[in-house]
């Protein structure tokens, strides 16, 4: 009787662990009480990357926290796989490699640089994982292959939009260029001279300075800027150096409004510039008075949070999410179903506003926004919506 | 705009002069590149801001960092190394390993206790500016000027005006002579931690309220910097860290303002070091011409 108890029962187990066994090694991934895993990466301890890295972070965080408070997604919990990249090349083609060769990974979401995304993209593609990355602007990037995504507009498409700003609303004349010394800075620097060229604009670039991203020192550059006759300076740059031309600019008095890019959409610049920071003009993707609810949302409940307000970076990496979350529920964890869902979308609904669509390289088409600084706050300045100007083809 | 660039070229100097010259003082007894003061410079900057925004007191916040930083760099030298440094055949490449190990560590430390956000003074003045004819003069800077000059004044009275200055120039010319001849050597090396941590954490409050920021990766580029300064000026030199840090102010200055070179800024130091160690490969200042 004892054997034939110990027996029954070790049939049992094994018919039980064959049945564990072939959940969760099935194609989409899991069984519908296993959570659907979402692999990410930031420069979470790199002390220069730090900032943004916490940011994409604690936006990764609070999007997988909300999806999972409104039941997840098709009655499935979302669980967020998370890597520090160390803003380090190495340590990024190592998480790669980690989380392509995992197969209970769903898609990847990249809240990382360009530097540590480039190197991840083409190991992903690889492997067949997706990956939509939230704000890295090299064309590497998207380049890897069809199944990386990118919620960036290329740079030197924010360049040209500047271009088409600092002519047509700003009616510049003469404009002094102070961009960081990286593809980021140069990238927007082309595009804004091309688009000057192709709109027979009338400003004339009357000084130009390459700039290290580790140099805080902007008195010089301003001081030639303004001895130049800038009626301009266009400041592509990170939030750092670009509160420090702010700060040089409203500190000495100089009368020369200031155009920047999405690297200054921090509230890191208004409280580094501080009141030197209204009247800045920056390009980016986030209109902070849009109406449209999920903005708001989000805004309200990253500052409910982490009480600080969100940035650029953490908003791009939100939207990020909302894109592989609508693949997923729409897809399962089909990875060829959910790349034919996201470069098929069309006017998909994100906290930085619509997402027209997905190019044919991966890059997102959407508007470029516009926001003025006005008593310590972004506020919507305009939209550049010209499908000349925001189609990331025509770059 | 040449008068403007002058200014701004003395301005960046002075802050290079007194940044490097922690690390100097340390160079000059202990003979190791610290680049752990760098490290000082960074926590030297956040326990300024620390006690600025308790008390709203600015000079308490040069003074209480200083203090407090250059204890701590008096129990660096005492726990690591000096015993370092006693042992029989050290290679010089170890304390500058350590050193780089605990300047790395101080980055993590400071993000992990004060958060990866960067952090501001919001230290106000009367004016945001004084105009001087063409010269536009930032209230930041007289500071830097006035404490610039303010901390080598008070370097060179200890140095040369004072028994503790005349052991550490002794110390500094040959530690087993002064040894020998009754000098306090331990008091020495001592007193140059003190003045060296003390200096760096002056210099990373006056670069926090120059810039209005401070971040977890501020002595990043006075890691590398400094080096480039306090071997241009001669190896532990005071007057050549000076000369030296007041050099490259200029020239990475005005190589900005008036050319487009295609070489990152940061690199203008090393270019200029390099020409002048083939000049003159004992640096500005030799160590012979100490303070």
């Amino acid at each position: 009787m004892k054997k034939l108890l110990v027996t029954l029962l070790s049939v049992a187990m094994v018919l039980a662990m064959t049945a564990c066994g072939s959940g969760s090694g099935s194609g989409d991934g899991g069984s519908s009480e296993d959570p659907i895993k979402i692999g990410f990466f930031a420069p979470v301890s790199a002390p220069a990357a730090s900032a943004d890295g916490t940011s994409a972070l604690n936006s990764a965080k609070l999007a997988v926290e909300l999806c999972n408070a409104n039941g997840g997604i098709n009655g499935r919990q979302v669980e967020l796989v998370d890597f520090d990249d160390k803003l380090d090349t190495k340590e990024a083609a190592n998480i790669a490699e980690n989380l392509a060769s995992d197969d209970s990974i769903a898609a990847v979401v990249s809240g990382s640089y360009s530097g540590p995304t480039k190197v991840a993209a083409p190991i992903f593609q690889d492997a067949g994982k997706l990956m939509v990355s939230a704000y890295a602007v090299h064309p590497d990037v998207v380049n890897a292959g069809d199944l990386i995504f990118s919620q960036s507009f290329p740079q030197k498409l924010q360049g040209a939009a500047a271009a088409y700003y600092a002519t047509n609303e700003l009616k510049a004349k003469k404009v002094a260029i102070i961009s960081v010394d990286l593809d980021f800075g140069s990238a927007q620097v082309e595009g804004f001279k091309e688009e000057l060229k192709k709109i027979n604009s009338p400003i004339e670039i009357v000084y130009e300075q390459a700039i290290d991203i580790s140099d805080n020192d902007m008195s010089s550059p301003v001081t030639a800027a303004a001895a130049a006759g800038a009626d301009l300076i266009y400041s592509v740059n990170y939030y750092e150096q670009a509160a420090q031309v702010l700060r040089e600019v409203g500190q000495k008095k100089l009368d020369i409004p200031v155009l920047g890019c999405e690297g200054a959409d921090s509230f890191e610049l208004l409280n580094i510039a501080g009141e030197y920071a209204d009247g800045l003009y920056i390009t980016t993707n986030m209109n902070r008075d849009d109406e449209n609810e999920q903005t708001q949302e989000y805004i309200k409940n990253y500052v409910e949070k982490y009480d600080i307000q969100p940035d650029m970076v953490g908003a791009s990496v939100y939207d990020a999410f909302q894109v592989v979350f609508a693949a997923l529920e729409e897809c399962g964890e089909d990875t060829a179903a959910m790349q034919k869902y996201i470069a098929g979308l069309e006017n998909f609904n994100t906290v930085t506003g619509e997402l027209i669509r997905y190019n044919d390289d991966g890059s997102a088409v959407k508007p470029v926004q516009i926001q003025l600084v006005t008593n310590g706050e972004y506020h919507y300045a305009g939209v550049i919506d010209d499908p000349e100007i925001i189609d990331p083809a025509n770059y | 705009m040449f008068e403007q660039q002058f200014m701004n070229a003395l301005a960046i100097g002075s802050v290079y002069a007194l940044t490097a010259m922690g690390a100097t003082l340390i160079y000059g007894i202990m003979g190791i590149l610290d680049i752990a003061n760098a490290g000082a410079y960074l926590v030297g900057a956040y326990l300024g801001w620390y006690i600025y925004h308790a008390t709203g007191n600015i000079a308490l916040a040069f003074i209480g960092s200083a203090i407090a930083v250059g204890a701590l760099g008096v129990l660096l030298q005492k726990t690591i190394y000096s015993p370092i440094l006693a042992k029989q055949n050290t290679l010089s490449i170890i304390p500058l390993v350590a050193a780089v190990g605990l300047f790395t560590m101080s980055s993590d430390v400071i993000r992990l206790i004060c958060g990866p956000y960067s952090k501001s003074y919001n230290f106000k003045t009367s004016a945001d500016s004084i105009q001087i004819g063409p010269i536009v003069l930032i209230p930041a800077w007289i500071l830097i000027f006035a404490l610039t000059a303010l901390c080598l004044l008070v370097l060179w009275f200890l140095l040369n005006r004072t028994k503790l200055g005349l052991a550490w120039r002794s110390t500094a010319n040959d530690s087993e002579i002064a040894k020998v001849c009754g000098v306090d050597t331990n008091k020495s090396m001592a007193l140059s931690y003190i003045l060296g941590y003390g200096f760096a954490a002056i210099a990373g409050i006056m670069v926090g309220i120059l810039y209005n920021s401070i971040t977890p990766a501020l002595g990043e580029v006075p890691s590398y910097k400094m080096l480039a300064i306090i071997v241009l000026g001669g190896l532990g030199n005071p007057v050549g860290t000076v000369i030296a840090g007041l050099l490259i102010g200029f020239v990475e200055v005005f190589v900005s303002a008036y050319t487009n070179l295609p070489i990152p800024k940061d690199a203008i130091a090393f270019v200029v070091l390099i020409i002048m160690l083939l000049i003159k490969p004992e640096g500005l200042m030799g160590q012979k011409n100490k303070m």
